[in-house]
């Protein structure tokens, strides 16, 4: 094991791929020469060349439908979009090409790529470079979607995501990557589509993704130590496919449910999880269904306006404190 | 006291009384539900603020009137009222609908009457009434806990009236505690609901008692508890399911439901203070050292009152072992909505006829009697006579010292 930044884990991944498979290219804004804005992918120029790893034009149009013919064309690709807000510029091309040409071609056309973005919010940025967007690529058939919470997570999952036949989405959380973590030496591949149990409790679930699942873990720790209250925290991690199985036999258990969402209240993920524990496991419910998301408002930029919208491990407490009797 | 009607919103004005749950000259108890409201938007029931006799009613079912109204005047025997109403709520200037904000709790809400969908299910399955369970959550709500812990016999709130009282006359009245309250509904209701019938094999545990033998003191030096016939037992009724599935099954209303997994329910005896019967879950998938182990498991937590509330969902069969105490036979109470239920009772050597070299011969054997009930409204005699069978024969020729370490 070795301690990784959960940027480092980004590349670590990436190299582990492009060493193990050729036809695995890079490619994106700033990525090559000055290793990523975020330093995310230092060193894959120097060890794999310009031809596999490439800076781009300031084009996200671009990178994605370079992506999508590379895909088409036997290659798998990794695109970086630097900021997910800007998926709202190349969004016909992820979700009217990219996500429908397998279905359209009766399989003729599979796209293994993987797009790599920096989402969400808590680093000052502002309305236009803070938002997380998870819930935007989840409601799109035929795109998988993935948000790690640790730098080993982000290692295997990535890897995962660059070996999957699909395109999937993949969501780093910019607030996460200067957080360290043990990241298993050697190739590491994890599963897509699987939750993770990273705390047991009795009382309640907390489900949590990406830079909510510390917030979660450490608002439960205060609750077990001044409410008594156990809360089981899961770490989503991927929310297309979703790991329902872990999920709804943890909210039989404990028959109580809150999410923790970074993303905005209408139509978050957790929207769509209620409705999933409603109709499979109703009548093992003991309390309404809880959510604690950032409020449908554009993310603030000045400091404490952006910490009061993202759920706090303090909102999540007293949330919890409130609702769970 | 006066009792007006209630602010049901914000912007509701008046409501129509739809009907009264009281009359005048009734006892009437607080937070019992005296009169129910409608409007364009909602309807409810609302509780009485306080225990007293219903004095008089000013208001009748299907009057519309303003927030504020009195409709009637419960004497609570404090002195005459020009009483505030119990809740004051001020029409707070809310900004208008803030649809996408956080919901906060309401405030004033009276979660003593609402049950959540566990809690209904649970109550509904133990022919249980919310009045009968002591709510310890926020506000009197009744949990889930707070119906397990009723159903596991837990005495939620002691109650005095549970204590032996002597009489002086050489009477000692011990009142029945809830585990003993919620065993006696229970074997009463399965007895006037399954129309048991008691059938029994007489089985020869020599196979069983070589196995035994093998795990010797070995096995108790390592696992802590002895080896007992019944896992053995619990494995061949198992195997014997697989072929026999309609044992393994619930009565609902007019339908037989079969399941798959069979979920072992143990009867497990708590020093004469009371019967609890935790499961042991797909107990088919195990090996006998693990149903060994996690019979032994319930039984030890029951005992020291750790069972889970898990521990006493979604049984499908159920073994009650009497053995213990050297009895012949018993009838055992169908475990609802169980179908059959086995009563397992001492195995003693006895001189059997046997076979030898193809002649009769008398020789002594470990035997033991399996009796089970079953409900003929899901099966027949000849069924369950051919589960029997297949039973004992699983018992009486496995190899099963191959079994055990």
């Amino acid at each position: 094991m070795a301690e990784l930044t959960y940027r480092e884990a980004v590349a670590a991944a990436i190299a582990q791929e492009m060493r193990r498979d050729e036809n695995v290219v890079f490619l994106g804004e700033d990525v090559a020469d000055a290793g990523g804005v975020f330093k995310t992918t230092v060193g894959l120029l120097d060890e794999f060349g310009p031809l596999r790893v490439r800076d781009t034009p300031i084009s996200e149009q671009a990178i994605v439908g370079a992506a999508m013919g590379a895909a088409m064309t036997g290659l798998r690709p990794i695109a970086e979009i630097m900021f997910s807000d800007f998926f709202a510029v190349c969004w016909d091309i992820i979700t009217n090409q990219i996500a429908k040409s397998r279905y359209m071609t009766n399989g003729q056309v599979a796209l293994p790529l993987v797009i790599r973005t920096a989402n969400g919010g808590g680093v000052r940025f502002g309305a236009q470079h803070s938002q997380s967007l998870e819930n935007w690529a989840m409601m799109v058939p035929g795109l998988k979607v993935v948000a790690p919470s640790t730098p080993a997570d982000i290692k295997g999952l990535l890897a995962a995501a660059i070996r999957d036949p699909d395109p999937v989405i993949f969501f780093e959380q910019k607030s996460l990557y200067g957080i360290k973590g043990e990241v298993p030496d050697g190739e590491h591949v994890d599963t897509l589509g699987t939750a993770k149990i990273v705390r047991g409790g009795d009382d309640v679930t907390i489900l949590a993704l990406a830079a909510m699942v510390s917030r979660a873990l450490e608002a439960a720790e205060i609750l077990a130590a001044e409410d008594g209250i156990g809360a089981n925290v899961i770490d989503m991690r991927s929310l297309v496919p979703l790991d329902t199985k872990t999920i709804l036999a943890e909210v039989s258990r404990t028959g109580r449910v809150v999410t923790v969402e970074e993303n905005p209240r209408l139509c978050g993920w957790g929207a769509e999880l209620s409705s999933i524990i409603c109709e499979e496991c109703f009548y093992d419910l003991d309390m309404p269904i809880v959510r604690i998301t950032t409020p449908h408002v554009p993310l603030p930029a000045a400091d404490d306006l952006e910490d009061h919208s993202i759920p706090s491990v303090g909102r999540i407490v007293e949330t919890i404190r409130r609702e769970v009797d | 006291m006066e009792i007006v009607m209630p602010q049901l919103g914000e912007t509701v004005s008046e409501g129509t009384l739809t009907i009264w749950h009281k009359s005048v000259g009734d006892e009437v108890t607080a937070n019992e539900v005296l009169f129910e409201i409608g409007t364009d938007k909602v309807e409810m029931e609302v509780p009485a603020p306080t225990s007293g006799v219903l004095k008089e009613i000013r208001v009748d079912a299907g009057e519309t009137v303003g927030v504020g109204t009195i409709l009637a005047v419960i004497d609570d025997g404090s002195a005459p009222v020009t009483a505030a109403p119990a809740e004051t709520p001020t029409a707070k200037a809310a900004p208008a609908a803030q649809p996408l904000a956080e919901p906060t709790a309401a405030p004033g809400r009276d979660k003593s009457l609402k049950l959540s969908p566990v809690v209904r299910k649970l109550l509904a399955e133990s022919n249980l009434q919310p009045s009968q369970i002591t709510g310890t959550g926020r506000d009197s709500r009744i949990k889930r806990g707070d119906v397990l812990a009723f159903l596991n016999g837990a005495p939620a709130a002691p109650t005095p009236a549970h204590m032996p009282a002597s009489s002086g006359d050489g009477r000692t009245v011990v009142p029945f505690n809830r585990r003993r309250q919620m065993t006696a509904e229970h074997m009463v209701r399965s007895k006037a609901t399954s129309a048991h019938v008691l059938q029994a094999v007489e089985v020869d545990f020599s196979n069983v008692d070589a196995a035994r033998r093998r795990a010797g003191s070995k096995w108790k030096a390592k696992e802590g508890f002895s080896l007992s016939y019944l896992p053995f037992i619990a494995k061949a009724v198992c195997d014997a399911i697989a072929e026999f599935p309609k044992i393994n099954a619930h009565v609902e209303g007019d339908n037989l439901v079969t399941f798959d997994a069979v979920n072992l329910a143990i009867a497990v005896d708590l020093d004469f203070e009371g019967l609890v019967a935790p499961v042991v879950r797909d107990a088919g998938s195990m090996a006998v050292v693990d149903l060994a182990r996690a019979i032994n498991d319930i039984a030890a937590r029951a005992r020291r009152d750790a069972l889970r509330p898990d521990d006493f969902q979604g049984a499908t069969y159920t073994i009650s072992n009497n053995g213990t105490f050297g009895t012949l036979i018993t009838a055992p109470i169908i475990n609802q909505p169980q179908v059959a239920i086995l009563s397992t009772d001492a195995v003693i050597k006895k001189p059997v006829a046997v076979v030898v070299d193809g002649t009769d011969a008398v020789a002594v054997r470990p035997v033991g009697v399996l009796a089970q009930s079953f409900d003929h409204r899901a099966i027949d005699g000849a069924y369950s006579a051919a589960f029997l069978r297949r039973l004992k024969d699983i018992i009486e020729t496995r190899e099963w010292a191959a079994a055990v370490p």
